[in-house]
């Protein structure tokens, strides 16, 4: 049987082809994709800020929420918990204790801090101040100066060398407490390097840090071991004392540091894991129908083997071993193809922004092994599957001029596209298109109405040709002849178009969906902002406090200052993390308008939500609902109002005061004023620091730019793998058809009328294509415009829905047309009697 | 004397590969109108080459070829395709027929193809003769062996050919439908005038016409007038030993 199957692959080189290529293609992506999603998975961060540390104790990084549940007899626990963006802090007395257990050299308080330096680290890496005691948990030594006292700094080697700075220069530092010019006392450094990679460090005097920073208390203790402690014993001894301080050991130790200090893979995980998703489906699709359709090619030839006398059960094996032998072939070249992508991606990933600087893509074996694995599973069970009916086909078969495999089947087809169709219909109508879910959930939606497509092909096929191939009769003998063999051909016709249907749909559903969030967050914002006069920004961020003399400014009738930061709220035991705003008030007329449906904003103690937030938890105006800060800090406010403007916003607006207090930033991004007169230019002489832009001139946040632009890349890999797809598929078709080219000739068609039909053949299937193709982005597309606005939208974006049209037709045209002028030479006549 | 409606003249051809053999060497044969003349010779005889030659399937590499009067051996695609289907009819031993096309539709697809306005009741005609009446809406996949070289047969008559080139056109079918299928050939001479050049290993075949050419490493080595099957086995037999 072996032999058999190997024979058989090197006998037809040429029809395989097209099976490899798809094999291959789908185990490189896979592969490429699992790498990607393994590397951030298994991302260590690139340094241990507290090396030195025998134990260290972190306030809250997470939040966490245990539910008991009672189920007759078991009581259920679930623990589910959410990363804090900020640091929670321990009592300022712990670290005094701690030191007094014995084993214990010495236990520093760790203050850590964002800071706005004038320089950042080694690829854009965040500052984080501290003081000058935490250098020793790594430590840090000086190269030059002396400690820092009061009103002064010392800079990490790298930043110093970055910034040019020498001991005795002048150096503002921007922190949620205000601006200072620190004076340089000196400049330290880790042994054997400049600086940590990821993070720049300045210290400052510690009885300065807790007024810089704000901060109640120390984020973390790190404790130092003393000479031949031992370390289980000092961890249990130090816990005994710690009380309810999370004890980090090892390789954890980094996770007491300053959540934005370390490289944030939470972002990445998501993207890469829709990456993975994206092109997992598509493989497999375009892998099954390829597979398919070499299948259906062969059929005369597994014909003349059952006159042979074999079995089915041998030619479902032959079928079996040849798609293994052919997937096995195609994955070891696509094995280090697959590392090539994940670098490349990777690469551009961190161009764009959305993966940190530090991330490399690691190569391992299992990952990849993996992923030829699922190919090689994939084509079997394509293989399989596509051979079950054909390997019952009659020995008589192999006599008849076509070999047609049993029909039938018809009542699976139209059950599978139920299901998946009626999926896709649930999927649209119960997920909360509106919310952080809509664009995954939009993707699994069209691809399931792609697989209902898949499965109904042939019967929505023919009753597409029937209409389409009426229409080219028009265009004489050729356009009837295109059109009748379609429509007998609808299977044929379904395999090709299925690729165009698959390319047309997926991507017009990821690049118009984006387009149009983009849109609605274009638009949201500007109304937002259409009160203001202007917006004034800071180089890094402005402190709250300074927004009270910018609103206090003769002309002024109107200020809104927003802080970014995220806060976590329950629902059902699980904590959510949602994109919110600090929002500060003042003057007598608004400078924001947040479409305030409910309510209205202001009020201590109150916060206002978005209605989709609104929806999501159940909750009315006047509600209590607990609140997670950035630190874990715990506030109970009340609902006061219900917004519309949203995107790019955030989901609930927070009072202002209670962000700077909680949030390490904590700083003011942009204070919209409400003004008449000269007031920027007052502004601009008085802070020369802060910029004053008109309202019409601001741009977006640039936030979700990084996002966008991993997006695109996304649809660029879906565009060229299923380019790649449509093209492989036309080719196949193209290839086994080169006898009924040559049967055309000899009937008396010039080599003309044959490329006149077979081009008016490919437009068919691209019509068909396009048509099934249009509708199932349209059913999504116009499912998430709905959910989005209300507003039911087919097209969203003319110029991009025509661009998408005329490129998937002229590729399908090119790759429909252009094999037929390889397989028919110019003057080479038809091979009458050996053309099989 | 009737007009030659194929002309061969010293044509000779050779296939890359097979360097030095000649499929043809300098055969110069003509074909009468209204006649039915089978071409035989053992394997790789050439045969088929004529035939191809003759029928403008292939160009030779020397010599001449006239259909009907016009010369061809010189034309380009798609001229050539064009004279073709004007005045030629195939029978083929694969009945080269579309398979996505009913019974009726591939009986006028030359004439479609050729632009002229397909000539139905003479169609009809045909199909009457050829007995395949009341199958036209079926497709070649239904039909039975027998039945489809007779569809062949309604095709290449359908457009009036002045000639009709058959290869082997009885090599896949049982002896009986074979028979029917040369009566068929006979009938078209007899009845409608057209000429017949048929390629056939088989003597029996080769009875049914009038004229028998026999050829041997691509020359011509013997013809044979009013053939029988005897005889025609028997020059083969000849032939075979030179």
């Amino acid at each position: 049987m072996m032999r058999l199957a190997l024979g058989s692959l090197r006998r037809h080189r040429g029809a395989y082809l097209g099976t490899f290529l798809a094999a291959f293609l789908a185990v490189a992506l896979l592969a490429g994709a699992g790498l990607l999603l393994f590397s951030v998975l298994t991302a260590k961060p690139p340094a241990d800020r507290f090396a030195a540390t025998a134990v260290v104790l972190s306030g809250d990084r997470e939040v966490t929420l245990q539910t008991v549940r009672k189920k007759k007899d078991k009581v259920k626990t679930k623990t589910k918990s959410e990363r804090l963006t900020g640091a929670g802090t321990l009592p300022v007395d712990l670290a005094g204790r701690i030191a007094a257990v014995p084993g214990v050299a010495d236990a520093v308080a760790d203050y850590a801090f964002p800071v706005a330096f004038p320089v950042r680290g080694e690829d854009g890496a965040p500052v984080v101040g501290h003081g000058w005691a935490s250098a020793a948990l790594t430590p840090y030594t000086l190269e030059q100066g002396r400690p820092p006292a009061a009103g002064e700094v010392v800079v990490d080697a790298d930043l110093a060398a970055r910034g040019g700075l020498s001991t005795g220069d002048q150096v503002p530092i921007t922190t949620r407490t205000g601006v200072r010019t620190l004076r340089v006392s000196g400049v330290a450094a880790p042994a054997g390097r400049d600086g940590l990679p990821a993070q720049g460090a300045v210290f400052l005097a510690d009885r300065e840090v807790p007024a810089v920073s704000g901060l109640a208390g120390p984020t973390a203790i790190g404790v130092l071991a003393a000479p031949g402690a031992d370390r289980a014993a000092l961890a249990a001894a130090v816990r005994a004392v710690a009380g309810d301080a999370t004890l980090l050991t090892g390789a954890d130790k980094v996770r007491g540091d300053l959540p934005g200090a370390l490289p944030d893979y939470i972002g990445p995980i998501s993207i890469f894991g829709f990456t993975i998703g994206i092109t997992a489906f598509a493989a497999v699709f375009v892998l099954t129908g390829t597979v398919a359709l070499g299948v259906r090619q062969r059929l005369r030839e597994l014909a003349l083997l059952r006159t042979a006398g074999a079995t089915p059960g041998q030619l479902r094996r032959l079928l079996g071993l040849e798609s293994v032998v052919l997937a096995a072939v195609a994955a070891v070249p696509a094995m280090p193809l697959g590392v090539v992508v994940a670098r490349v991606v990777a690469a551009r990933f961190r161009a764009l922004g959305a993966v940190p600087a530090q991330f490399t893509v690691g190569v391992n074996v299992l990952v990849l092994g993996g992923a030829a694995a699922a190919g090689v599973l994939v084509t079997f069970v394509a293989a399989r599957i596509a051979g079950r009916r054909a390997v019952r086909i009659a020995p008589t078969q192999a006599l008849v001029e076509t070999a047609t495999a049993p029909r039938g089947g018809l009542l699976v087809r139209v059950l599978a596209a139920l299901v998946t169709a009626g999926g896709a219909v649930a999927v649209l109508s119960f997920v909360p298109l509106g919310g952080p879910l809509g664009m995954g959930m939009s993707f699994v939606s069209s691809a399931l109405l792609l697989c209902a497509v898949a499965a109904l092909g042939p019967v929505l096929v023919r009753a597409l040709t029937a209409v389409v191939g009426r229409l080219t009769r028009v265009a004489g003998v050729t356009g009837w002849l295109a059109g009748t063999v379609a429509r007998v051909e609808s299977r044929r016709v379904a395999a090709v178009a299925v690729p165009l249907v698959l390319m047309f749909a997926v991507n017009a559903t990821m690049l118009l969906n984006s387009s149009l969030l983009g849109r609605l967050t274009a638009d949201e914002h500007a109304a937002r902002n259409a009160p203001a006069t202007g917006q004034v920004t800071g180089p890094a961020g402005l402190p709250l406090d300074a927004v009270g003399d910018l609103a206090a400014l003769p002309g002024v009738t109107g200020a809104a200052a927003t802080l970014p930061t995220r806060a976590i709220v329950a629902q059902g035991g699980k904590p959510e993390d949602h994109p919110s705003q600090g929002l500060f008030l003042a003057g007598r007329e608004a400078a924001i308008d947040l479409g305030v449906r409910e309510g209205r904003i202001g009020g201590d103690d109150t916060f206002a939500a978005s209605s989709y937030l609104v929806r999501q938890y159940g909750w009315r105006v006047g509600d209590e609902v607990p609140i997670w800060l950035a630190d874990g800090y715990q506030v109970t406010l009340r609902l006061a109002a219900v917004y519309e403007r949203s995107r790019g916003f955030g989901d609930m607006a927070l009072p202002a005061r209670l962000v700077a207090a909680h949030d390490p930033r904590g700083l003011v991004a942009a204070v919209a004023l409400r003004y008449d007169g000269d007031v920027a230019s007052r502004i601009r002489e008085r802070w020369p620091a802060l910029r004053v832009t008109p309202t019409a001139e601001a741009v977006r946040a640039g936030d979700a730019q990084n996002q966008q632009g991993a997006w695109e890349l996304m649809v660029v890999i879906s565009l060229g793998f299923t380019a790649i797809a449509v093209v492989n598929t036309f080719a196949i078709a193209t290839a086994a058809r080169r006898r009924e080219y040559a049967d055309l000739r000899l009937a008396g068609a010039t080599a003309g009328q044959v490329h006149r039909m077979v081009t008016g053949e490919a437009a068919i299937t691209v019509a068909v294509g396009l048509l099934l193709g249009a509708a199932v982005a349209g059913i999504v597309v116009g499912a998430f415009s709905t959910a989005q606005d209300g507003v039911f939208r087919l097209i969203v974006d003319p110029v991009t829905y025509a661009g998408m049209l005329a490129g998937v037709a002229a590729l399908g045209m090119v790759a429909g047309a252009l094999p037929i002028r390889l397989v028919l030479r110019r003057r080479a006549l038809p091979a009458v009697a050996d053309g099989r | 004397m009737t007009p030659t409606v194929v002309e061969v003249l010293d044509v000779t051809k050779s296939y890359p590969g097979s360097a030095g053999v000649r499929a043809l060497d300098g055969v110069s044969v003509g074909f009468a109108a209204g006649t039915f003349c089978a071409v035989m010779g053992p394997s790789g005889s050439g045969k088929s080459t004529l035939l191809h030659c003759a029928a403008g399937l292939d160009r030779p590499d020397s010599g001449r070829v006239l259909l009907a009067g016009q010369e061809i051996s010189g034309l380009r695609e798609p001229k050539l395709t064009t004279v073709r289907r004007r005045r030629v009819g195939f029978v083929f031993q694969s009945y080269n027929l579309m398979d996505s096309l009913s019974v009726w539709h591939n009986v006028l697809l030359p004439q479609r193809l050729a632009g002229v306005r397909p000539d139905r009741s003479w169609a009809r005609e045909v199909m009457r003769r050829v007995g395949l009446t009341g199958r036209e809406n079926d497709r070649p996949g239904q039909l039975s062996g027998g039945q489809r070289q007779r569809v062949a047969l309604a095709r290449a008559l359908a457009g009036r050919p002045e000639v009709i080139f058959a290869d082997e056109p009885t090599g896949a079918l049982d002896l009986s439908t074979g028979r029917e299928v040369l009566a068929l050939l006979r009938e078209a001479v007899d009845g409608f005038g057209t000429a017949v050049i048929m390629v056939t290993h088989d003597p029996a075949a080769a009875a049914w016409a009038d004229r028998v050419v026999f050829l041997a490493d691509g020359r011509i080595v013997a013809e044979l007038a009013d053939p029988t099957v005897e005889k025609v086995a028997a020059q083969m037999t000849a032939v075979s030993a030179r």
